[in-house]
């Protein structure tokens, strides 16, 4: 396999879009939404199955393809088995899929959480863009509303202008970047030795400090058009704060970025980031893989 | 039900109004030349306790802390000193943010191993192989302790002082502040699980443990409420806090928590300690606990019952009878030494260039008030001695006061701004 390819490639357009199909009920949602998508992206669409390629399954998504009118040329179909997590992110490697589209529930169950699903363990091995559906629609989604998470990373340039490209493809005019405001031991520092007005004049620093940061990346993203872009700083705990913020907002898409490090079992207990949202989606969460060293 | 009579209703009060409003005065003047506040209230200690009041006044210092001369009065401080103990550990457990650590990943790891592995080596090896000098008879059953606790002494490290350091230095939030942050968390999280083990198996309230039913019973405590007790409190402090008096429900429940988890430890033969700083991890690392509710409850203990604490260390021993200059210097060395290479190794390792590396060295050698707080308990389960007491406590104040600048000696520049965690 040539995963060089793979390297430094931008996080868009989405030449290539991957379907992960499971034959679930919910597989018409997840095949019209990826359909809609490539219509927008004007990509390829691949449908991959991990596991037993039986007629009733190919009869079945013939007979879904031809209900959601989907342009045959423009579509491959891989049927493969094996673990469904490795296989699936290693057909994505091979293919040079530049975004796979995964139906997902809004909650586990505790153990399936815990044990990792299918859909969330790729989000946190997946080597490009993941976009998990929640309520997935044949007719497809109408992202209206989409909120971006502004992390201090190199990536978070990348997914913003990643959100932009997509709300530019879908026709939405609202994108929301949102950072959060979160320092560990603040309270205890300020307990012994500070007055009111240092307390709150350290807080309204912390608070400007990344505020000013994040208007420097929004600065600095590619506009297009009549996209409005709204910088919000929220407080709280990475990760939980923007769940909570895109609930409240009755968010479409939530965008973030990929996961920095390998997240494992111990991150699940000890929830953080990206955790707080793969435990419990807001809303249809994109996590853009961004590819920068 | 024996009570308190009106005169010694009065001594109480006034012994404890006398402890907060000197101390509030002196670390206000210390704050000007930026010392620690625990310096202020420590000194409070010194000034109205057996060092200096007790040896030129023993009539007045007796009148106002009658500790050994009135049982009800001495009774009821040391259930407060007790109390406060127990609350400062509450929030000491409350910053303990176990994501934070994770959140570093491998520069914060290394950098927490490190500077608690060799550290606890040579204070260890220092008390076991010379346990003469400080006292400790070879071969005698508090001697492995003692080691321990040596061990354990040596690898603490002080979160609210490094966390006030890097604030003054504007490092707090840069990428080298947060591995500082979260080292020290994992020095706490560590050291206070190993000094419950020392507390419980030396028999402190003359009660001695198992060994092995000690391990299980941290253990089992501890990973009940890390794992099942922090979920439980993630469900029920929304609920808390939207159905109950703000911010009197959520106070009432918290602290009243941290009481229930140290009875239980204390009652299942493992220090009262152990039980409020688990409790205050678990609670203190809830996405529900409101900003506003920590920060009363740190206002609460930093400035009612730390004070209380810290004050009454001074009033219990004469620090300049015990100040043995050979303990204090061997101390001081072994604690320089240990911190400074073993916080930095682990730094290095963890990726960190030479300079930030020792940097984050002296930054983790700040052992303030947690060092305090731990010979204050060995000392009253009778593992240390007066002079090794006030060595730890000269060591506490030293390494805390020196850090900062040898700090600013070292960190690179490129580690001030823009190189946030």
């Amino acid at each position: 396999m040539d995963y060089q390819k793979l390297k430094r490639r931008p996080s868009y357009p989405f030449e290539t879009i991957g379907v992960a199909l499971a034959f679930s009920p919910r597989l018409e949602g997840v095949l019209g939404e990826a359909w809609k998508l490539a219509l927008a992206f004007d990509s390829q669409l691949l449908l991959m199955h991990i596991g037993e390629r039986t007629r009733n399954k190919e009869s079945k998504l013939d007979e879904l393809v031809e209900r959601l009118g989907i342009d045959e040329q423009k579509v491959r179909i891989i049927w493969s088995e094996g673990d469904p997590v490795t296989t699936l992110l290693d057909l994505c490697k091979l293919n040079i899929v530049d975004l796979l589209v995964l139906g997902a529930m809004r909650k586990e169950n505790m153990l399936r959480f815990y044990l990792g699903s299918v859909a969330r363990s790729v989000s946190r091995k997946a080597k490009c863009s993941v976009l998990l559906l929640t309520e997935p629609k044949a007719e497809g989604t109408v992202f209206k509303k989409l909120v971006v998470n502004s992390v201090e990373s190199p990536k978070t340039i990348h997914t913003i202008n990643t959100a932009i490209y997509f709300a530019e493809h879908i026709c939405s005019k609202d994108i929301v970047v949102a950072t959060e405001v979160h320092q560990p031991g603040l309270a205890m520092t300020m307990a012994g030795d500070s007055t009111a007005g240092e307390a709150s004049k350290i807080k309204r620093e912390f608070t400007d400090e990344e505020a000013n940061r994040m208007h420097a990346i929004v600065t600095r993203c590619r506009k297009q058009g009549d996209i409005e872009i709204t910088e919000k700083i929220i407080k709280g705990k990475p990760g939980f704060a923007i769940r909570q913020f895109a609930e409240t907002k009755k968010a479409d898409l939530l965008v973030i970025n990929s996961p920095d490090v390998k997240y494992g079992l111990i991150d699940r207990i000890f929830t953080h980031d990206m955790e707080y949202i793969l435990e419990d989606l807001p809303c249809n969460v994109l996590i853009v893989h961004s590819r920068v060293s | 039900m024996a009570k308190l009579t009106h005169s010694d209703l009065i001594t109480l009060l006034l012994a404890i109004s006398t402890m907060l409003i000197l101390s509030r005065i002196l670390a206000e003047f210390g704050k000007r030349w930026k010392l620690p506040v625990v310096m202020g209230e420590l000194l409070v200690g010194i000034l109205l306790g057996p060092t200096i009041l007790g040896t030129f006044a023993p009539e007045i210092s007796t009148l106002l802390f009658p500790l050994k001369t009135n049982a009800n009065v001495s009774i009821a401080l040391d259930g407060i000193f007790s109390l406060s103990v127990i609350m400062l550990l509450f929030v000491a457990g409350m910053e303990v943010q176990l994501t934070t650590v994770l959140r570093q990943g491998r520069a914060a790891i290394s950098t927490g191993l490190g500077s608690m592995i060799l550290p606890f080596a040579t204070g260890f090896g220092l008390a076991w192989y010379f346990p003469q000098w400080f006292d400790c008879e070879p071969g005698s059953q508090n001697h492995f302790l003692f080691a321990l606790f040596m061990g354990t002494a040596m690898s603490i490290s002080a979160l609210p002082v490094i966390a006030r350091i890097l604030m003054d230095m504007n490092l707090f939030r840069t990428s080298i502040g947060m591995i500082i942050i979260a080292s020290a968390m994992f020095n706490d999280l560590v050291g206070w699980l190993i000094f419950s083990f020392i507390l419980s198996v030396g028999g402190m309230g003359g009660d001695k443990g198992d060994v092995g039913y000690t391990i299980l019973y941290i253990l089992a405590f501890g990973a009940f409420m890390l794992f099942i007790g922090r979920r439980i409190i993630d469900r029920v402090l929304p609920w808390i806090q939207t159905r109950l008096s703000w911010p009197g429900g959520v106070l009432s429940m918290c602290l009243g928590l941290c009481l229930l988890c140290a009875a239980f430890t204390e009652s299942i033969h493992i220090h009262a300690i152990l039980g409020s700083f688990i409790a205050g991890i678990a609670i203190g690392d809830s996405v529900h606990l409101r900003e506003q509710a920590r920060e009363i409850i740190h206002q609460f203990v930093t400035n009612f019952f730390a004070p209380l604490f810290f004050v009454s260390i001074g009033l219990k021993v004469n620090f300049i009878e015990h100040f043995d200059l050979f303990i204090v210097s061997v101390v001081l060395i072994v604690a320089f030494v240990g911190k400074v290479l073993g916080a930095g190794i682990g730094a290095r390792l963890g990726g960190l260039s030479r300079r930030n590396a020792i940097a984050v060295g002296f930054g983790l050698n700040a052992r303030g008030a947690m060092e305090i707080i731990l010979g204050t308990l060995a000392f009253e389960a009778g593992l240390i001695t007066q002079p090794v007491f006030v060595a730890l406590v000269v060591m506490a104040l030293i390494t805390s006061i020196a850090s900062g600048p040898l700090m600013r000696r070292f960190v690179d520049e490129v580690a001030v701004p823009n190189a946030r965690a």
